[in-house]
């Protein structure tokens, strides 16, 4: 991390002010294991899976077959999911089903409501017609309209893509909005002295100090689209993890319900991790920026 | 080469409430000459800088540049932000390329304006960091190097190193006035630092304390250069500027 470190007033070299410092490590004793971080992590996670299996064992939610699964069960539910198909479908399938849904619900939701963010951002008659439609939608939870979309579109992939859409729609414009509403205005006033038309303020200062807010838009949009997927595959669905989970509870399987449970956190999670490479990719300057 | 003639501005706050911040200002700037405007804080200096950058527009008054009147911002001023106002996004490079670019010049002349004035500036060897990785005298180098690449006939600096520690300040002053002995140019600084003024000024013009902020009196300053700001020049530093006294290379203009 680079220092603010004071100008050297004597000579005019100024390449000494960033100061690297070389950690003394010290002797290993058992202090330093003891609060060494990753030690600390494994320790919280052994805890919390020990802890998990002795409440399973001690049938301290209920025996019989509604009990809670021990962790091994459910990996071993896992493993059996992801060879033996369940509605000719295997865990593979399954989490391709429900990626798919989030992933084109999630690009038609960006593709139209990033731009029209910036746009309400821009144009005052365009935020006067399109904020009030806005204002009026934006406190119905998405999860509100499974009902009418499955009247609409059937029990198809067309209404759970429609959910999808509809909750990642708001976050998405919100910050695109945003992001240009907070632009420090002093830069546009520098690309007006350099020389720039209005053109090359909404070019070389609105859209570049707008991304990061525009991928904050987007983690948020995606954690959505999960709560989304899912929520519609409840409902009905011939595939997706959250029909796996459906079934694990028709078919009084605890285990199957947690291993659903397990897949979808890491597939949300995997999702999430290619936006941030894909952020950290065209916003290199982001990085140690707290605040912009 | 800049003539503020009788320059006003009001701001009305609120819808209603006026609020005068400049009244009947008159400033002559010859070509090449070192101007400081000298003010406490609030006293309308940096209003003025932007009247005369085109990003405001004076109430009553005129400004003229080579006696074209001025009526908005534009490259042939370059102007250095007390913030940095650099952008982030781009690297030292970036920023300093920005002007000649937005100017529609062929990219090779870019790129060599870009890698002369960041020479002139001292921060060779950090062309590709971003600003987040400066200190802040070097952000500050960036901005004077960015605003300078674009060729302006004046510079305008606003209170540009108000931010700095004061080692570093007294370290960007000496290379303020190396750079501009380098790379000759009409300078209008404002600051609100009675040494820094003293230290840089063909000529200072101070500013009254209260809004609405007039011109007090001019001084004109003929110390030898390059000044000396650490072992003393013969002269102690006033308490207020305007009471300055004579036969020590400052004196006061007739009014």
């Amino acid at each position: 991390m680079s220092q603010e470190a004071t100008c050297n007033a004597a000579g005019s070299s100024i390449a000494n002010e960033t100061v690297g410092q070389v950690v003394d490590r010290g002797p290993l004793s058992l202090g330093r294991i003891l609060t060494n971080r990753w030690f600390l992590h494994t320790v919280s996670i052994v805890a919390f899976f020990w802890l998990w299996d002795w409440l399973a064992r001690s049938n301290v939610l209920g025996g019989g077959s509604s009990a809670l699964a021990r962790p091994y069960e459910v990996l071993d539910q896992l493993v059996v999911l992801a060879h033996e198909e369940l509605a000719e479908l295997t865990l593979w399938g399954h989490v391709w089903a429900s990626t798919q849904r989030v992933v084109i619900g999630f690009s038609i939701a960006a593709v139209i409501a990033v731009p029209l963010g910036l746009f309400m951002a821009l144009n005052r008659y365009v935020n006067a017609i399109v904020k009030p439609l806005f204002d009026l939608l934006k406190p119905m939870p998405p999860i509100s309209w499974i009902s009418i979309s499955i009247l609409w579109f059937g029990i198809g992939e067309t209404s759970k893509v429609f959910i999808i859409v509809l909750g990642t729609f708001v976050p998405c414009l919100l910050n695109a909005y945003n992001g240009v509403r907070l632009v420090e205005p002093e830069l546009y006033d520098v690309v007006r002295m350099l020389g720039g038309k209005r053109r090359d303020e909404i070019l070389h200062v609105c859209f570049p100090a707008s991304f990061p807010a525009i991928f904050a838009g987007l983690q948020i949009s995606l954690s959505i689209a999960w709560t989304c997927v899912l929520a519609a595959e409840l409902v009905s669905a011939r595939s997706g993890l959250g029909y796996i989970i459906v079934q694990g509870m028709n078919l009084s399987q605890p285990a199957m319900v947690i291993g659903g449970m397990a897949v979808i956190a890491a597939a949300a999670w995997g999702t999430t991790l290619l936006v941030t490479a894909l952020e950290r990719k065209l916003c290199p300057w982001k990085r140690k920026i707290v605040g912009l | 080469m800049i003539e503020c003639r009788n320059v006003s501005k009001t701001f009305i706050q609120k819808g209603k409430q006026e609020v005068p911040v400049l009244e009947d200002v008159s400033i002559d700037v010859q070509a090449n000459e070192f101007v400081v405007i000298l003010g406490p804080g609030q006293s309308g200096k940096s209003t003025l800088l932007r009247i005369i950058a085109g990003l405001e527009t004076p109430t009553t008054g005129t400004v003229t540049l080579d006696g074209e009147p001025v009526t908005g911002p534009g490259a042939d001023r370059g102007l250095v932000f007390q913030g940095y106002m650099l952008f982030p996004w781009k690297t030292v490079l970036g920023n300093v390329e920005m002007g000649p670019k937005l100017c529609g010049l062929p990219s090779n002349e870019v790129r060599d304006l870009a890698m002369h004035y960041i020479d002139l500036v001292g921060l060779s060897g950090f062309e590709k960091h971003y600003p987040h990785q400066l200190s802040g005298g070097m952000k500050q180098r960036v901005g004077i190097a960015r605003a300078y690449a674009n060729k302006p006939r004046v510079m305008l600096l606003d209170e540009p190193f108000g931010q700095l520690d004061a080692q570093t300040r007294i370290f960007m002053e000496q290379e303020t006035e190396r750079i501009w002995q380098t790379d000759k140019r009409t300078v209008i600084f404002v600051t609100n630092n009675t040494d820094e003024a003293l230290f840089l000024a063909d000529r200072i013009v101070a500013i009254e304390g209260k809004l609405p902020g007039r011109v007090q009196r001019t001084y004109t300053v003929d110390l030898p250069r390059p000044r000396d700001l650490t072992s003393g020049t013969g002269f102690t530093f006033p308490a207020r500027p305007g009471s300055f006294g004579t036969g020590n290379g400052v004196s006061p203009e007739p009014r």
